[in-house]
């Protein structure tokens, strides 16, 4: 028993089955030299890749030099092109592919300088790289299988598995073609150095030079740089096979040359067998040695009616028509123009398209080489293509369901293992285009499977999502539990307890006013500008109280009792204020008006968020807690509810709206309301000039911005995208609004409600005693600077609320601890 | 200017529909040549007589289907399967029965089922069932071979049986031995014979009978023989199918023959007698009503010739090419379903 090494060593061959021998007509195209051609003035070199995972690093106008990488990129998959001339790129758009389906893609567009100047090339001594440097050199350069399916070579020239036998494939089993033929003749011996170079990183136990018996001139100069090559003996040998289409396909040649079969849907390695094509031995060569990138190939130019037939040595990117204009093309009435031979080429129907890695030829036959596409007839089974079929398929019975739609019969005779040679069509007496039905069904096929992929992604996503909903509605449940039980434990202390809590706290407040730069970090969540231009103490003072009306509000469960120990403190908070201003600070109306607004707001984004009953159960916390302030003050009163009103009729409002609205708000003294907004801080005396009125209408505005951005704040826990609903906004702003939306513009939030609700309170408590005594008081600095401070708590408190980016747990939790 | 489009492969070979067609009516030729040589110009006259209805039924029904009438002419399968029933059915059969028969085969057989390409039986074999079934008398009056026929029938003579026109001629006449007795085929005259107690070695010693096989029908079965052997050489049909018929039936007259020589005919009496070699490479192997792949084409084949055998001798009918042929177009889908050939890259099975 022969082992399979000792059979390679033997030139032992296996039949493989079906083919067909159509007439080669080689002799048209191998006689002549590999030519040159006149340089195209335009390339046309296509970066599909280009977006799924490699970047250009050109843009239009940039020079380039022949053979820069015009592409890069991470992937392994990423295999770069290169500018095929020196030039400079006039476009980068999509342009028709030189594709069956002519579908566009990107392409850049390099107008020839003419000069055809090479960039710099890192040639290499051969010894002195490492293998993943030559992989590297190889990737580099581009390299693409050039048998016309152009795999990136670097791939299959570092596998994870062993290799044992490497077959070089000079087969060129399509009629018309020579290019690889020539290539053979011409260049044995770098075809061989590839070859080295493969072997250096396969280090294959064999490697099979394979060739079909139509080609003795490529042959003999093949045998003749094998015995020169100093491969190691016996590795390399070259194989002749005998002449039939479609030998030279890969696994119909590693059948030939082993005796093995690829198993379906597998590639060649999992049998330790890597197939490369000539042209590709000698790009590697090229581009390891020479530090040139793929971008130049051997074209066969053929066919009866072009002038010059033979084979060119064709800049890749160059176009077709082109390449035809040079080489005395005369077309006839319905002339065809094959890329690749006349059994698999595809048929253009415009030329100007570029020659590709893997275009070997351009076929452009008289009619009377091809004739005309004979019409369909009937089958009659006569099984002609059964016999002519290398892959073993049943080609009538994949027709018959092919053609009556049922594809998935057709995948059940194996339709996925057509290789889509052509011989059937070619054999089939009634002229029925066969591979034609089986490319139909195969799209159809991979289309179905394509959606039927979909829509299980769409059916997990769906799952999820149910599982999540129930996952949080779980959560929420026992975190409501828990936070009912916590109200409960708090429950027990006394009102005494609350009250001589804040009691406590008032005196640390006072402390901590005393001594402004000491509090100074701790409001560091309000605006930079107003901490560092407003006087310090009136802002510390200012989220002092907040703190304070926030932990009050936590304490207290009850709602009398917290609208209680908000009193309390809220009685307090102004004198603190006091204290630093040395002068009571008379609110307007419209200040509380603000406050209310800020309230209703807070309670708006409490009720955008998830409605969990915690969570309602503190806005009503908060409402309660503005309610009994309110008693004290009818008009505050009226206005908290005025602005509820507002805060609902916001919430009303599309998403859409709401610059619209908030411009509403904000046009009737946008000037003013800037010069507050922006000067506020640093322009203390312009603020204390305006009268009255427009402090009123200030307050009403920082009023309404903080409420459009608590109403945003909200929106924003349930629109995911922050940024875009917050810029489509600015048009319909003016500046000043912007400046305080772009404070605003925090990432999304996921809760606001705490902070809201803390806000609310603040507002109240700040709001209604000072309005206790003072009703018509004169308006001072100090109460334009407090309704400009309430604005900035306000505003200050959303974008808190934007940043506290947290789940509703970690929410309630740090509302426990706050 | 736009190119034209076409889907590869741009190229296709040569040997179309009605070009296999036509060989294999030209390799039908010596059989009928030597069929006329030993039976008269009756078959001559019911081959044309069969082409001209069967060519008239074609275009009729490619008109009611408003297909085009001249493609579906050319492609000479409505001719094979005219030549196929007027070469099947006895010389002097009256033209009726031919009319019937082409006219049945390519209106109700051929184009009712679809077509070419898609009837499910044999046109002609059917047509021949059908004659057989309704006129079996008629459909076994064979003349006796013009080498041992007492009176062969002339033009003239053959024209007027089969018309039924001028002078009454009586057809049995012409089914005289020289020995002066009415004689039967080979396969009828051993079947009787057997059936009347005679062992077969007796029956081969009758006049009908050339030592082993039978007069002049050993020779047009060379003929068709030889015939075939050309298709093959030429491509027009594959070896699967003959063979499977040959080997079929060879194997299992072996096989009785063996067991029982006295009451069963030699293998080579039935390769060479009735319809066998007209069936195994001109009749089973049409392809649109046989298996198709190549493994299922043997099956197929064989089958044929199992049923043959066992039809012969133990059926009712002296010949059985016709129902063996249609039962195994029955049996065609099935096998396709079945044998499959193991597609490159598949493990077997």
């Amino acid at each position: 028993m022969l082992t399979l090494l000792d059979q390679l060593d033997k030139g032992t061959l296996w039949r493989s089955p079906g083919g067909i021998h159509p007439p080669e007509v080689k002799s048209l195209s191998n006689t002549t030299p590999i030519g040159q051609l006149p340089l195209a003035s335009t390339f046309l070199v296509p970066v599909p890749q280009v977006g799924e995972n490699c970047t250009l690093i050109v843009k239009v106008g940039d020079k380039v030099l022949k053979g820069a990488a015009l592409t890069q990129g991470t992937s392994i998959w990423h295999l770069p092109v290169h500018a095929p001339t020196s030039g400079t790129i006039v476009a980068i758009e999509p342009r028709v592919s030189n594709h069956a389906s002519a579908l566009p893609v990107n392409t850049c567009v390099i107008k020839a300088d003419g000069n055809d100047t090479w960039c710099e090339l890192a040639k290499s001594e051969l010894e002195n790289l490492s293998n993943p440097q030559m992989i590297d050199k190889i990737r580099s350069a581009g390299i693409a299988g050039m048998g016309g399916a152009a795999f990136p070579s670097h791939i299959k020239l570092n596998p994870v598995s062993e290799i044992d036998v490497v077959i070089i494939n000079g087969v060129e089993c399509e009629p018309y073609i020579s290019a690889d033929d020539r290539l053979m003749r011409e260049y044995s011996h770098d075809i061989l150095a590839g070859i080295g170079i493969i072997h250096r990183l396969l280090t294959p136990k064999r490697i099979i030079i394979a060739i079909e018996d139509n080609k003795p001139e490529a042959i003999n100069a093949m045998q003749t740089a094998v015995m020169q090559s100093g491969l190691p003996a016996g590795c390399i040998r070259v194989t002749v096979i005998p002449t039939k289409y479609p030998s030279g396909g890969e696994k119909q040649l590693i059948q030939i040359i082993t005796g093995r079969e690829v198993p379906s849907g597998a590639i060649p390695a999992k049998l330790g067998i890597v197939v490369h094509n000539v042209g590709t031995a000698f790009a590697i060569y090229q581009a390891v040695a020479q530090g040139k990138p793929l971008i130049e190939r051997v074209v066969t130019v053929t066919g009866k009616n072009v002038g010059k037939a033979g084979n060119y040595w064709i800049p890749i990117g160059t176009p077709v028509e082109h390449v035809l204009a040079t080489t005395e093309f005369t077309p006839e009435p319905e002339q065809k123009v094959i890329i690749g031979g006349p059994m698999m080429g595809h048929a253009l129907a415009n030329i100007q398209v570029p020659i590709l890695k893997g275009t070997n030829c351009i076929l452009v036959p008289s009619s009377q080489e091809i004739g005309t596409t004979p019409e369909e007839k009937a089958c009659i089974r006569c099984g002609e293509c059964a016999i002519a079929c290398p892959a073993l398929l049943l080609p009538q019975q994949l027709f018959w369901h092919a053609k009556a739609g049922e594809y998935d019969k057709a995948a059940s005779f194996n339709l996925k293992d057509c290789i889509e040679c052509g011989c059937c069509s070619y054999v089939c007496p009634s002229d029925i285009p066969l591979v034609e039905y089986y490319r139909i069904a195969k799209s159809a096929l991979k289309h179905s499977a394509d959606e039927k992929q979909q829509a299980e992604r769409a059916k997990q996503r769906f799952d999820a999502r149910l599982m999540r909903l129930e996952e949080e509605k779980i959560a929420r449940e026992t975190k409501a539990k828990e936070a009912a039980e916590r109200r409960q434990a708090t429950m027990t202390g006394t009102d005494k307890n609350a009250v001589a809590e804040a009691m406590a706290r008032i005196a640390a407040k006072k402390a901590a006013a005393a001594q402004p730069s000491n509090a100074a970090p701790s409001i560091d969540t309000v605006e930079t500008t107003t901490s560092t231009a407003t006087p310090k103490n009136q802002a510390v003072a200012a989220a002092i109280a907040r703190a304070k009306a926030k932990k009050a509000a936590q304490a207290n469960t009850d709602d009398t009792d917290l609208s209680h120990a908000v009193n309390v403190e809220a009685n307090h908070a102004p004198t603190a204020t006091s204290v630093v201003t040395t002068q009571e600070a008379p609110l307007t109306q419209k200040e509380k008006v603000a406050a209310a607004v800020a309230r209703a707001k807070a309670k708006k984004a409490a009720q955008q968020l998830d409605n969990t009953p915690l969570e309602t159960s503190e806005t009503s916390e908060a409402a309660s807690a503005a309610q009994p302030t309110a008693d004290t003050d009818k008009k505050a009163k009226v206005a908290a509810a005025v602005a509820r009103a507002k805060a609902k009729k916001a919430a009303q409002q599309a998403q859409a709206n709401t610059g619209d609205d908030l411009s509403q708000t904000v046009t009737p003294d946008l000037q003013s309301t800037s010069g507050a907004q922006i000067n506020a801080s640093t322009d203390v005396e312009a603020a204390t000039d305006i009268d009255d009125a427009e402090t009123i209408k200030k307050a009403k505005v920082a009023a309404a911005v903080a409420r459009a951005k608590a109403k945003k704040a909200a929106l924003m826990a349930t629109a995911p995208d922050l940024e875009s609903a917050v810029k489509s906004e600015p048009a319909v702003k003016s500046e000043s609004v912007e400046h305080v939306q772009t404070k605003v513009n925090t990432p999304p939030i996921e809760n606001t409600l705490e902070s809201g609700v803390a806000k609310a309170e603040t507002l109240s408590s700040s709001a209604a005693p000072t309005t206790n005594p003072i009703e018509t008081a004169p308006l001072s600095s100090e109460e334009l600077k407090k309704a400009r401070i309430a604005a900035t708590i306000a505003k200050a408190k959303a974008k808190k609320a934007a940043l506290a980016h947290e789940a509703t747990t970690s929410s309630d939790s740090s509302v426990g601890n706050d | 200017m736009a190119f034209k489009i076409a889907s590869s492969p741009h190229v296709t070979h040569n040997l179309h529909t009605s070009t296999v067609m036509q060989r294999v009516i030209l390799c039908l030729l010596p059989g009928i040549v030597l069929q006329c040589a030993f039976f008269g110009w009756g078959t001559l006259i019911q081959v044309l007589l069969a082409i001209i209805v069967a060519l008239s039924c074609e275009a009729m029904i490619m008109r009611l289907r408003q297909r085009n009438i001249k493609a579906s002419l050319s492609d000479n399968s409505a001719m094979l399967t005219a030549i196929l029933i007027g070469v099947a059915i006895p010389p002097l059969a009256p033209w009726w029965m031919i009319v019937m028969g082409a006219a049945f085969a390519i209106i109700i057989v051929k184009h009712l089922y679809g077509g070419l390409g898609h009837n499910l039986f044999n046109p002609a074999m059917a047509a021949y069932v059908l004659l057989l079934v309704s006129f079996p008398l008629q459909m076994t009056t064979w003349i006796a071979p013009s080498s041992v026929a007492l009176n062969s029938p002339s033009v003239i003579d053959s024209l007027q049986i089969i018309f039924n026109i001028g002078a009454h001629i009586d057809i049995n006449q012409f089914r005289l031995g020289i020995d002066g007795t009415t004689m039967a085929t080979p396969l009828d005259t051993l079947k009787t014979d057997l059936s009347m107690g005679l062992t077969s070695t007796e029956s081969m010693t009758k006049t009908i009978f050339d030592g082993s096989t039978g007069v002049g029908w050993f020779w047009v079965n060379l003929a068709y023989l030889a015939g075939g052997l050309v298709l093959l050489k030429l491509k027009a049909i594959r070896w699967h199918i003959s063979t499977g018929v040959l080997l079929g039936l060879f194997v299992a007259s072996s096989i009785g023959f063996l067991l029982s020589p006295d009451t069963q005919a030699s293998p080579v009496l039935h390769l060479f007698s009735g319809a066998t070699m007209l069936a195994a490479f001109f009749i089973a192997t049409d392809p649109v009503t046989a298996a198709t792949s190549p493994r299922g084409r043997i099956i197929f084949g064989a089958l044929i010739g199992v049923l043959v055998y066992i039809i012969r001798t133990k059926g009712g009918y002296p010949d059985a090419f016709a129902f063996a042929v249609l039962l195994a177009n029955l049996c065609a889908p099935f096998i396709d379903y079945y044998v499959r050939p193991r597609a490159y890259g598949h493990s077997a099975g």
